[in-house]
């Protein structure tokens, strides 16, 4: 314990940034391009969480009313699809990091802390699309149990869904355009 | 002295792990789709087909973030397109 203790009376980050200035910038944020592209996926979390309560409740639901399993599958499938571009955001954010991320030859211009901290923060600003999957399967299950019991309601209860889905969307595309913002129209790069 | 692709590879590595957490998300979808279809199951044992069909039909569509989690951390770890 008093190790770690000393130790950390001893951290510096002068020394540590010291530590970084051995490697090429472009390695550097390479490297956080690594990373960062890890942190992207981390979005996925909610798009499943979403997306499984779905099909949870529309199994439920199916069970219920066996005869309306058509009407039930089809809100499931529609309601998961919109959960599903919380995933894909968090997809595409991580390939454009990986393939593609721009800062890579900026190295000689702009110092690489700016550099490294944007990849990383592109990555952490898609985590933001977590929130948008949970909450639009939890929109597909409900719109699922809803035709389940009222058939004939197909259509409002689609419309209503969908248009509640769109809202929760929102934030997901904020976090996709911070995390863009971040790599193609960097403000701390002139 | 380490190198940078070396450097690159440490990052690389703990990306790939920390892509692998969205995992999370889908072991607790399915799960709840599993708990809800089982439910469905022992109200209504005559309804399993129908109530199977659809969990699983779900279930599979919450499996596609894990995957998209797992591609990217195979890239990272075989295809590594940083180095």
């Amino acid at each position: 314990m008093e190790e770690i203790w000393e130790f950390l009376q001893t951290f510096d980050l002068e020394v540590l940034l010291a530590w970084f200035e051995q490697f090429e910038p472009r390695e550097l944020v390479l490297a956080a391009s690594g990373l960062g592209a890890g942190i992207a996926m981390l979005a996925g979390l909610g798009p499943g969480i979403g997306m499984g309560v779905a099909a949870g409740m529309a199994a439920n639901a199916a069970g219920r009313a066996p005869r309306e399993v058509r009407g039930v599958t089809l809100v499931m499938l529609m309601g998961q699809a919109m959960a599903a571009t919380a995933g894909i955001f968090s997809l595409v954010m991580g390939l454009l990091i990986l393939y593609s991320n721009p800062l890579t030859e900026m190295g000689d211009a702009v110092s690489w802390t700016i550099l490294v901290a944007s990849t990383l923060g592109a990555g952490v600003a898609i985590i933001g699309a977590t929130g948008q999957g949970i909450g639009q399967g939890y929109a597909a299950g409900k719109g699922s149990e809803g035709v389940a019991a009222r058939p004939k309601w197909h259509s409002v209860i689609v419309r209503t869904m969908l248009l509640g889905q769109a809202v929760a969307q929102t934030t997901g595309i904020y976090a996709l355009i911070i995390g863009l913002l971040l790599l193609f129209a960097n403000p701390f790069i002139q | 002295m380490i190198s940078g692709e070396e450097l690159i590879s440490a990052a690389s590595a703990l990306g790939a792990g920390a892509a692998m957490i969205a995992g999370i998300g889908a072991g607790i979808g399915q799960g709840f789709a599993a708990g809800k279809g089982a439910e469905a199951v022992g109200r209504q044992p005559e309804a399993q087909g129908v109530v199977i069909r659809t969990m699983l039909l779900g279930a599979a569509v919450a499996e596609t973030t894990g995957i998209y989690a797992l591609v990217i951390a195979l890239l990272l770890l075989f295809a590594n397109p940083l180095l």
